[in-house]
C-alpha cells in the first residue's frame, strides 16, 4: 500500500471537495505543506479559493506556514474560517 | 439556560451572565433559514473551549464558567449556544460572557451550514377581484 496520510476538509472545504476525509497519497519521504495544498488544489479546483482563506493543522497543532513537512501517517485539516455561534 | 443558570450558582457569586445564541429566521437568496447545521473538528474545538474557559478564569476571575455548543441541526428559535460566566461582582462577569463568546466565534473550529426553506412566491390578486381596479 501506497503512503498516506489522511486530509480532513471542513465545511466549505467539504462542499468544494465533495467529501470529508481524503486518503491522499504521498512519497515516502513525505512533502512541504505548501506540495500538498498545491497538489489537493490541482486535483479539486473549487477547492483552490477556499484554502486561500483557510488555516492549516498538522496532527492537531496549527500551521503557522506552509514549510513544515507532512509525512505518511500524518493528519492534515482544511479550516476554512470560522462561524460558530 | 436553567441549566446553565445552575452550572453558575455558587457563595458569593454575586455577578451571574449567560449569553444564550439562537438561531434566527433570516432571509436568504433561496428563502427563510428554517435550521443550521453545526460541524466541528471536534478533538481541537473541546481543546479550545477548555482553554477559553482558563483564560476567563484567570483574566476576569471568573469562578464559573459555562461555553456549551450544539452541534448538529438546530431549528430556527433553539439555541445553539450559551456563553456564561459568574463572579463576585457583575462587571467581571459581563466581561467574561463577552470574551468567552466572541472568542468562542473567532477561534473555536465549528462552522455552520444555513438550511433553507424556499420562500412562497407572491400570489397575484386576480384582476378586476378586490383591490384596485385600473381606471
Amino acid at each position: 500500500m501506497s503512503a498516506r496520510v489522511t486530509v480532513l476538509l471542513f465545511a466549505t472545504a467539504r462542499q468544494a471537495a465533495g467529501t470529508g476525509r481524503l486518503r491522499w497519497p504521498v512519497p515516502p519521504a513525505g512533502l512541504s505543506a505548501r506540495s500538498l495544498v498545491r497538489s489537493l488544489g490541482e486535483r479539486f479546483p473549487k477547492l483552490e479559493p477556499v484554502m486561500r482563506t483557510s488555516r492549516f493543522v498538522l496532527n492537531g497543532s496549527y500551521l503557522t506556514g506552509l514549510a513544515r513537512r507532512v509525512r505518511p501517517g500524518d493528519e492534515f485539516a482544511v479550516h476554512p474560517p470560522y462561524g460558530g455561534g | 439556560m436553567a441549566q446553565a443558570v445552575r452550572e453558575l450558582e455558587g457563595p458569593g457569586l454575586g455577578g451571574v451572565v449567560v449569553f444564550a445564541g439562537r438561531v434566527r429566521p433570516d432571509r436568504t437568496r433561496s428563502g427563510r433559514v428554517e435550521r443550521l447545521d453545526y460541524e466541528a473538528h471536534r478533538a481541537l474545538a473541546v481543546a479550545a473551549l477548555r482553554e477559553l474557559e482558563t483564560i476567563a478564569r484567570r483574566r476576569y476571575g471568573a469562578e464559573r464558567v459555562v461555553l456549551w455548543h450544539r452541534l448538529g441541526a438546530v431549528p430556527v428559535d433553539e439555541v445553539s449556544v450559551i456563553a456564561g460566566a459568574a463572579t463576585g461582582h457583575r462587571a467581571a462577569a459581563f466581561d467574561a460572557a463577552r470574551y468567552l463568546i466572541e472568542q468562542l466565534k473567532a477561534t473555536v473550529p465549528i462552522w455552520k451550514g444555513e438550511r433553507s426553506r424556499p420562500s412562497r412566491p407572491r400570489r397575484r390578486r386576480p384582476v378586476g377581484r378586490g383591490g384596485r381596479s385600473a381606471g
